[in-house]
């Protein structure tokens, strides 16, 4: 299959197949990242830029290591040493951008929709590293690909998703996504971190998460932001932890060998409890190698000219 | 002197919708008919020379009262650079308004008599259609002392309003309607309450889960209708509704009229138009307050015009730089600029579908606001002054910002081309547009 796309920004208009097409990419980006040498030509001349507006380990790195695997030359355009906070505007510095003659852009912003206003003005490509409440297009894969590696594919596969589905985009893109990879997705959370209009994704919606995890192949823990009990959202982190945290005990409802995924950074003790967290069923770890392997892949995909039988 | 030969008259007050000739003399209609002969109308105009009198064909178009629209954004003094009295009024004229109601909050806020003066001789200077303030309804927009309401009002202001921002505390609100009564002006509520709003940027729903943008729930607006209707009832106060939009206010206003409640209410055409289903990531043209509503909405909406509950159409014309428009979508600014595109858009959207009559239009767009708010116009008859539109329903026209008066071009409708656009405008019967160009004084 031939890619075609000059931007990753949310999963909604990509179809099954080109999903298919990334992760299998994604194996042999793999492979590479297994060696002792992890050092590929492929990208060299190649400039790659990672405009992170909001804080950002695990995304940020991630994409930087799998940009300079494949030989690219990255800069980190981040906003405090920038001219962002000399109060210059997303347009500006995407105009400043294309100006530098940039291959590829990697953004990470509050603002839903961010991504897309820079693509509509750059010629460079754009990967969405994460917009507002919108969408984690790079996560959603990367938990698509730790998915397909433990359970050999999606077709029936039951996924639990628990915990604040309203402002989470890791929670979006997945949903998004793996309807179209034919998996069973089920959200869980409290009605306020799940409201009603949630049901636009098409899925099941459920508030208590004993009743869903008998069958689960997949629960998924999202991360808690603290400053929602404040707002009023939830009475405490303890009621929360005690109806929604998952745990080793809890985990045993589902009757399998479920895997336990988080897209990190987790909070001990209050959505996943250490034992869980630790345990052989905790494929988080994975996770985080398996991001930089699909960013390696959908990298060398939008500048590395597109087809997969380059990669040595 | 001016003699339009067979125009489609339409005058609600009268009861009038045919075709008539129309005769104008020193700013004053001198006579409506039916076929007039030439010596009839130099007889009218007190003049033998027929060179002397300004003919135009009407026929095939309508003639309307000037449209008086009762919310507008002017954003003078203060933000010229979106918009000023001048380019606001020149585009008042343009889109057949002769008669602008602006709003307060400008900066410095509209709260003192001065300020209310300064707008209405800026409107004078101007020379376009008739401006006329609109006051706070208190000090600095605060919402913890009134403005000097009857000071203001004999400086010219038609009516109070903090628009922008909903008045937060319901006995401000309730001293509000209660004082007013003195000035027997209209107070205008934009009612929105902040902690339900909180910061959100468009209608919660589907639409707005689906974009991963913050939701304003309709209840942000309709606890606060009900509050305010029920504070007028108690208080005997007026209370304009501006901008309604959602199912839930049309119901209170309807259920607050039935018990014989002073309240009237405006909705803005592109709440009748446009949907949240129409709102995209990067269309902050369509980014407004009240945002967008739902389908479920814009239908009770409609209900609301057909049955009385909504007494008339306003813009809200709500001018922003590009500069503030070209950013993410929950960054950008509120509001639409409306003021050049409202009408072709209730024509084409609404009278096109006959979901409106033109006679609707004329009474929700000029009699309606000229009778709330006390203002002349509203009516072509005999002896009242020439504020008057020529409307074409067949005029096509691409909105560019090229061709916009207006200095913003914040329209959901740029690049798009409309049909059905007023071709000329008079105000007090002098000719300031024609063929959709202002036509500059000497």
């Amino acid at each position: 299959m031939k890619w075609k796309r000059k931007d990753l920004l949310d999963l909604e208009n990509l179809t099954a197949e080109e999903i298919k097409h990334i992760l299998h990419t994604a194996i042999p980006m793999k492979e590479i990242l297994g060696r002792p040498i992890k050092k590929l030509p492929t990208l060299r001349g190649k400039s790659v830029v990672l405009l992170f507006y909001e804080s950002s380990t695990r995304t940020r790195t991630s994409f930087e290591n799998a940009a300079k695997i494949l030989g690219a030359d990255t800069t980190n355009f981040s906003v405090a040493q920038s001219s962002v906070n000399k109060g210059e505007s997303l347009l500006d510095t995407a105009k400043t951008l294309q100006a530098m003659n940039v291959d590829l852009v990697i953004v990470r912003h509050s603002s839903s929709g961010s991504a897309e206003f820079l693509a509509d003005i750059l010629n460079a490509g754009v990967i969405n590293g994460g917009d507002g409440q919108h969408a984690h297009p790079t996560q959603a894969l990367l938990d698509y690909f730790t998915i397909q590696d433990h359970l050999g594919g999606f077709e029936g596969k039951k996924v639990v998703i628990v915990g604040d589905i309203l402002h989470s985009r890791v929670a979006r893109s997945n949903v998004v996504g793996l309807k179209k990879l034919g998996a069973e997705v089920t959200l869980v959370g409290p009605p306020t971190l799940l409201p009603p209009e949630m049901k636009y994704l098409g899925v099941k919606i459920s508030h208590h998460l004993d009743q869903e995890l008998p069958g689960a192949d997949a629960v998924m823990a999202l991360r808690l932001q603290l400053e929602r009990q404040q707002s009023g959202l939830f009475p405490s982190i303890r009621e929360y932890s005690k109806l929604y945290g998952l745990n080793k005990e809890r985990i045993k409802l589902t009757g399998k060998d479920t895997i336990v995924m988080h897209p990190g950074p987790m909070n001990r003790g209050v959505e996943i409890a250490s034992d869980l967290a630790d345990s052989v069923q905790s494929v988080i770890e994975e996770q985080v190698t398996n991001g930089v392997a699909v960013r390696m892949a959908l990298i060398y995909l939008l500048i590395g000219g597109g087809t997969v039988n380059v990669v040595d | 002197m001016l003699w339009i030969k067979n125009v489609n008259l339409v005058d609600p007050t009268q009861g009038l919708s045919g075709v008539r000739d129309v005769v104008v003399r020193d700013g004053i209609i001198s006579a409506i008919q039916e076929r007039l002969q030439e010596q009839d109308v130099l007889a009218v105009l007190g003049t033998a020379r027929i060179e002397e009198v300004q003919q135009i064909d009407g026929s095939g178009k309508y003639l309307f009262s000037g449209l008086i629209d009762v919310h507008v954004h002017l954003r003078e003094p203060g933000q010229e650079d979106k918009e000023d009295i001048r380019s606001g009024s020149r585009a008042a004229v343009r889109g057949g308004f002769t008669s602008i109601l602006a709003m307060a909050n400008t900066s410095p806020v509209i709260d003192q008599r001065a300020l209310v003066e300064f707008v209405r001789i800026q409107g004078q200077r101007a020379g376009m259609a008739r401006v006329y303030p609109i006051a706070a309804v208190t000090k600095g927009f605060k919402g913890l002392e009134l403005v000097e309401m009857m000071d203001m009002r004999d400086g010219g202001a038609v009516g109070f309003s903090d628009d922008g921002k909903g008045i937060q505390n319901a006995e401000m609100m309730r001293l509000a309607l209660e004082y007013a009564k003195l000035t027997g002006c209209p107070i205008i509520s934009h009612c929105e309450d902040n902690d339900l709003a909180g910061n959100g940027v468009m209608r919660r729903g589907e639409e707005s889960a689906r974009l991963g943008l913050r939701g304003i729930p309709a209840s942000a607006e309709s606890v606060m209708v009900a509050r305010d209707v029920l504070l007028a009832g108690e208080t005997g106060g007026k209370i304009h509704i501006a901008h309604v939009s959602t199912k839930e206010s049309v119901q209170i206003i309807r259920a607050a009229k039935n018990i014989g409640i002073d309240v009237t209410a405006e909705v803005n055409p592109h709440h009748l138009l446009l949907t949240d289903k129409d709102v995209t990531l990067t269309g902050t043209s369509f980014k407004v307050n009240p945002p967008l509503p739902s389908m479920e909405d814009q239908e009770a909406l409609l209900q609301g015009l057909a049955d009385g509950t909504i007494d008339m159409l306003a813009t809200d014309h709500a001018p922003h730089t590009w500069e503030e428009k070209a950013k993410p979508f929950a960054e950008a600014p509120f509001g639409i600029n409306a003021l050049e595109t409202a009408l072709a858009a209730v024509w084409q959207g609404l009278v096109v579908k006959g979901l409106l009559s033109p006679e609707q239009v004329v009474k929700l767009w000029s009699l309606n606001p000229a009778r709330r708010f006390g203002l002349a116009g509203g009516t072509i008859q005999v002896g009242s002054a020439a504020d008057m539109v020529l409307f074409d329903p067949l005029y096509k026209e691409m909105i560019t910002a090229e061709s916009l008066e207006s200095k913003a071009q914040n329209t959901p409708f740029l690049g798009k081309e409309m049909q059905g656009f007023p071709v000329m405008t008079w105000v007090n019967g002098e000719l300031l547009m024609e063929n959709r160009k202002i036509l500059d004084r000497k």
